[in-house]
């Protein structure tokens, strides 16, 4: 009853606002036409007839992301990386590794783990897809990074932690993959000074098409004849593995049994550690 | 604005006010599992409104995020605390 009466409130207050809104339509709602700057974002984003500002991918938002603004992308997933590693410091000690027997049958019934076993190849596939199409469709690394790591999560709870670590998904190997794909995103942002150095060209870090100040180094948009967009898939290849390992070592700790954690501490101060 | 686009909004309007009503349900909710449940819901129906409001980019992000891994992240500390929210 109590909650009756809040939600009546609540719909109340809403409908409230909408009629001031409605009412004042040429105050308060923001035009429909599009602004100069998204005229200017939607134009250049695949615009080969002026190569200086085009980021050549017909995907807006990850041209945004990887091309026009990559600095801010790149310190986002500085901020992703400290955030892993914060959880990671925390879990310090606790070890990861498979008990010496099991006993009984670990995980959800049959039925589930028979629906299990199809769901997450077809999440990893789907995954794949977003993230290496992210420059010519919507989505991208972290889109498709976010999207793999829901497999290993329900793996966890519907075959138990221990069938992960058995096939080595653990917390080494998640990390390793996790520094292949930071590796791989600052490989890419220096690839342009890189090969300006070795040519002995003027070049940006984070430099994907030419630029007037760079005009003679420039990634390469096409590759076999399919658009890669330059330095745009290999970011979105990287933030993906980054990405799923990082969602991946963060869920392998926060679903850690706890008497394996209690027993490795017990054993701890036993052996005259402090606790 | 064609009948058939103040349909839809009519829709995405219709979608908020149940978001609301979710989001209402997980704070005054005790049971902090059935909390989580309607905080996916809204998720759930913000998932449907980007969708609605042509932002397929923020959706991708959002329905792995909010729908799977934040109700994943919050079932599991449950389980480790307590079900019960103590007034």
């Amino acid at each position: 009853m109590k909650h009756w009466i809040g939600i009546c409130i609540l719909i109340l207050t809403i409908l409230a606002i909408s009629f001031v809104v409605a009412a004042n339509i040429n105050v308060l709602v923001p035009s429909t036409n599009v602004r100069t700057l998204a005229e200017i974002y939607l134009k250049y984003t695949y615009y080969p007839w002026d190569k200086y500002f085009t980021a050549m991918s017909p995907e807006a938002c990850t041209s945004i992301v990887w091309d026009f603004r990559g600095l801010d992308t790149v310190f986002e997933t500085m901020v992703f990386y400290l955030a892993i590693i914060g959880a990671i410091a925390l879990a310090r000690g606790v070890p990861l590794k498979l008990p010496r027997e099991i006993k009984g049958e670990l995980g959800l019934s049959l039925i589930v783990k028979t629906v299990t076993k199809i769901v997450p190849v077809l999440i990893i596939a789907v995954a794949g897809s977003i993230a290496l199409h992210g420059h010519l469709t919507p989505g991208g690394g972290f889109q498709g990074g976010a999207t793999a790591a829901v497999a290993p999560v329900l793996i966890l709870v519907v075959f138990s932690q221990f069938y992960l670590l058995k096939r080595g998904v653990n917390k080494n190997s998640m990390l390793l993959l996790r520094s292949i794909g930071l590796t791989g995103i600052g490989i890419t942002a220096f690839a342009a000074v890189l090969i300006g150095l070795a040519t002995g060209h003027y070049a940006f870090v984070l430099q994907n098409q030419p630029k007037p100040l760079a005009p003679d180094i420039s990634l390469p948009a096409f590759v076999g004849g399919q658009l890669i967009s330059g330095s745009l898939w290999f970011f979105n290849f990287f933030e993906f593995l980054a990405v799923a390992a990082g969602f991946t070592i963060v869920f392998l700790l926060i679903t850690l049994p706890e008497k394996l954690a209690e027993a490795k501490e017990e054993k701890h101060v036993a052996e005259g550690g402090e606790k | 604005m064609s009948y058939g686009e103040a349909f839809l909004l009519g829709i995405t309007a219709l979608a908020a006010i149940f978001s609301t009503i979710a989001t209402y349900m997980a704070i005054m909710e005790r049971d902090l599992l059935k909390a989580v449940i309607f905080s996916a819901i809204q998720s759930t129906i913000y998932a449907f409104i980007y969708y609605m409001l042509m932002a397929p980019d923020i959706d991708l992000v959002y329905i792995p995020v909010a729908v799977g891994l934040y109700p994943a992240v919050i079932i599991a500390l449950i389980k480790k605390t307590t079900r019960e929210e103590k007034p």
